[in-house]
């Protein structure tokens, strides 16, 4: 049992030395923004935010632009 | 791209609190959602790394949106609804920014002496952590003046031309291209400086 927490201790070094070794490059600064960018996740919630502050005011437009922009009602 | 007739510029009733006036009619809704798909993802980007929140970058993203929608009969279409979109994210990025940084912060951003430095600018930018990444390039924007933040932003979205920015930001094409010479290398000398 010892020796394999050692051995699995060892293996668990070497996977995060592999990690901080693997070096991203990058051309400039219009490639590191664009990959960022390919990360970042537009959050849902927009969305739903956006057909609940006008639903009130115009209901019939908001909800045939909700379920055009989700297929659903 | 889909463009648009009757573009006005940007007016301060646009870069001001969103209005209850009605939906755009000559729009269907359909072509409202496309819109919305298309082009929140570049304006969510644009409103995160400029505000630096993404609670305030959703914000906006919505604000934008909602602004957008009510407006759209009024565009002369002189440019790219990308271009529009943009134009109202930055007015209305800009404000919130303002407001936030008039009550708390004092700038003290002055790219000149990065743009001089002899950091290896030419050299690529390399990561070892791209799960910190994100933080990297915000502390590095952050540090930036307000036009070269902007300006890389924009080159950031490849949909976007030299002339495509100039008409985002109304300077020419010839500016644009050399301000974003200076605000690279400004960029990468900030960016080494970020471990």
């Amino acid at each position: 049992m010892k020796q394999q927490a050692k051995f699995s201790q060892k293996q668990e070094h070497v996977v995060v030395q592999q990690s901080q070794q693997a070096v991203k490059e990058f051309a400039n600064a219009d490639e590191l923004l664009r990959f960022d960018a390919a990360n970042v996740v537009l959050p849902p919630e927009i969305a739903q935010r956006l057909q609940k502050s006008a639903v009130q005011s115009h209901p019939m437009e908001w909800r045939r632009w909700w379920q055009s922009l989700f297929g659903r009602g | 791209m889909k463009t648009l007739m009757n573009e006005p510029m940007i007016s301060p009733e646009i870069a001001g609190e969103v209005s209850e006036k009605p939906l755009s009619t000559q729009w269907t809704s359909a072509e409202l959602a496309s819109l919305y798909d298309e082009h929140s993802h570049a304006i969510f980007y644009l409103s995160l790394r400029y505000l630096g929140d993404p609670q305030k970058a959703e914000d906006a993203t919505h604000d934008v949106f909602l602004k957008a929608f009510r407006r759209l009969d009024q565009f002369r279409g002189e440019a790219s609804i990308r271009t529009w979109l943009y134009r109202i994210a930055i007015n209305h990025c800009q404000n919130l920014s303002q407001s936030w940084h008039n009550r708390n912060v004092r700038s003290n951003a002055d790219d000149s002496v990065w743009e001089n430095s002899v950091a290896r600018t030419d050299s690529p930018l390399r990561v070892l952590e791209t799960k910190e990444l994100g933080q990297r390039i915000q502390k590095t924007l952050d540090a930036m003046s307000d036009e070269y933040r902007l300006l890389l932003l924009l080159v950031a979205d490849e949909e976007l031309s030299y002339e495509g920015i100039a008409a985002v930001v109304g300077q020419t094409a010839d500016a644009v291209r050399g301000k974003l010479h200076r605000a690279r290398k400004a960029f990468a000398a900030r960016f080494e400086k970020t471990f």
